[in-house]
């Protein structure tokens, strides 16, 4: 399939045969004894953005690794647009932006980019491409004598040197200060609605609660929850109940930690912050003990949270089986 | 394929330290080497002049072809350069080839500077003779390239520096770089990677004619250093 140079909409990108970008069926990874990817399945469609959440070793870059075919799955199968990921990085469907992509020393940012427009099967125009990637004032610097943030830029122009379909990053912005993690959002953010598919890995997970519209989270080589972010929060089902107490109150903080559904109690000077399983049930009886809560405040959970909560039942799970795999001998 | 040859021969020429180890370095060592050796005429058969004109350009690929391919090959396996070129449309094995096609860029000026400082010395050959030294050690350098290569994938940036070096200096002190070898010691020396070389190269000057042995000697290394990088290279794409 041959286009032109230009941009594409995201109409154009959704012909025949694209129904899925990439498929994980039934992927385990083994380095000896280790099962750092274990049985995952999944599909990832046209379109989305997603963001692949978990912490250090969780299976995130080993997971990359074979959807960019990198590494041979131990079992089960990847396919890139129905084909081998080879094919699909050949044909040019794919950009990539490493953790560890080291850049080429001893030459200029833009010879470097010129060079990715150029392999491309339907690169873009070098100027273009350093614009998009605000790189421009930087074209003539040696890239072995970048900042941090700038090489990371310098990545992404060679993830997005062609018109790919879909556009893979891992850690994009670690290394970059706030307002660059914003600009480069906003860049991506116009890839995105250029139809194009994006898949990030993060552990910052702001970043995936206000980017992706699919949250895939894996821990232990397991892919343990797939949704959006507001689905994994309202999975992990809990709430943040704060308020003050007035000194006058003489109320008796310690009471507090008989409220029912508590999952977490922090009182600080006169504020009480507390984490609930069931907001509603906790709140009645803060004001059935005589609490007279001022400021009162229910919310969510940040994203942040709900991880560290589903994680931790995951562990909990894992814990309680292989204690009945022991009890069971 | 042809952006990246040009790329990797312009960081190759740009860098400072292949300049001085590969250019600079084997024209000031040969006039070193020939006041040095100013009492004796003639080495190994050939005047003294022409035996390390021969000797100190075959330095200059040598090193050329193992320092731009082995410690560039290791270094950016460890950076992750390696890894991003694999996710290009570049065909698998078009980031060693284009190793491989600078090295033949970057051996040429080796040559040519000691070639020139050889003939204000007062080597004189005719036009014929140049060009056919000239390309044979050009075309050995290859040879050198591949090992380079092998050496490249071999081990850890840190690991290979060192290896390279002893790798390096070993060769060329058998190949009789520095001096010759006598008795049973060049029975064994003359069957070297850069003796076989060296011995090339005179051939090539004097007009004599190489034995089939010592032909199939460095077709043999070629093949041997060819195989031993396909080797490891194919080892170090499945490590990913």
């Amino acid at each position: 399939m041959r286009t032109s140079a230009g941009q594409q909409t995201g109409a154009d990108r959704r012909g025949p045969g694209s129904g899925e970008v990439a498929a994980f069926r039934n992927v385990s990874k083994h380095f000896g004894q280790v099962k750092a990817v274990n049985d995952i399945s999944l599909t990832l469609h046209p379109g989305e953005t997603v963001a692949f959440l978990g912490p250090n070793g969780a299976g995130k870059s080993t997971s990359i690794d074979m959807l960019l075919g990198l590494r041979e799955p131990t079992s089960g199968s990847v396919t890139l647009f129905g084909g081998t990921p080879r094919q699909a990085i050949v044909d040019g469907r794919v950009g990539v932006m490493l953790q560890s992509g080291g850049l080429m020393p001893d030459v200029k940012v833009r010879e470097l980019v010129q060079f990715a427009c150029s392999v491309h099967p339907r690169g873009y125009d070098v100027d273009e491409v350093l614009k998009t990637a605000g790189i421009t004032e930087i074209a003539d610097r040696m890239v072995d004598k970048l900042s941090g943030g700038q090489e990371q830029r310098v990545r992404f122009a060679l993830a997005t040197a062609g018109d790919s379909d879909l556009i893979v990053l891992d850690e994009p912005t670690t290394g970059m200060d706030v307002t660059a993690r914003q600009a480069f959002w906003a860049v991506m953010k116009a890839q995105a609605d250029a139809g194009r598919t994006v898949l990030f890995a993060t552990h910052y997970l702001e970043e995936a609660d206000s980017i992706a519209d699919r949250v895939l989270v894996v821990h232990r080589g397991r892919l343990i929850a797939d949704g959006t972010a507001a689905e994994i929060k309202a999975r992990a089902g809990l709430r943040k109940v704060s308020f003050d107490v007035h000194p006058e109150d003489n109320a008796d903080l310690a009471q507090l930690r008989n409220l029912p559904a508590l999952t977490s109690l922090d009182i600080s000077g006169h504020t009480v912050r507390i984490n609930s399983d069931d907001a509603d049930a906790t709140v009645a009886a803060i004001y059935r003990a005589g609490f007279y809560p001022r400021g009162l405040e229910v919310t969510g959970v940040g994203l942040e949270q709900a991880f560290i909560t589903i994680t931790g039942e995951q562990d909990a799970a894992d814990e309680s089986a292989s204690l009945a795999k022991e009890n069971a001998r | 394929m042809t952006t990246l040859i040009k790329l990797e021969i312009l960081r190759a020429l740009r860098n400072r330290r292949y300049l001085i180890f590969s250019v600079i370095y084997p024209a000031v060592l040969y006039t070193i080497m020939v006041s040095a050796y100013s009492g004796a005429t003639s080495l190994g058969g050939v005047s003294i002049k022409a035996y390390f004109m021969v000797s100190m350009a075959t330095l200059g690929v040598v090193g050329a072809s193992l320092t731009t391919n082995a410690t560039r090959i290791s270094l950016e396996r460890k950076s992750g350069w390696a890894r991003q070129l694999r996710l290009t449309a570049l065909p698998g094995y078009g980031y060693v080839a284009a190793k491989i096609a600078s090295t033949a860029a970057t051996t040429l000026p080796a040559i040519l500077a000691t070639f020139a400082v050889g003939y204000s010395e007062g080597v004189r050959l005719s036009g014929s003779e140049w060009l056919l030294l000239g390309g044979t050690l050009w075309l050995g350098g290859f040879v050198f390239a591949a090992l380079g290569v092998a050496l490249g994938y071999s081990a850890a940036p840190d690991a290979v520096q060192p290896i390279v070096m002893i790798v390096y200096m070993m060769m060329l002190m058998l190949g009789g770089t520095w001096f010759q070898f006598g008795g049973t010691l060049l029975k064994f020396a003359k069957w070297t990677p850069v003796s076989l070389y060296n011995q090339l190269g005179r051939v090539a000057q004097t007009g004599g004619s190489v034995s089939m042995g010592e032909l199939a000697a460095i077709l043999g290394y070629a093949v041997v250093f060819v195989a031993l990088a396909a080797f490891l290279y194919q080892r170090d794409r499945k490590e990913a």
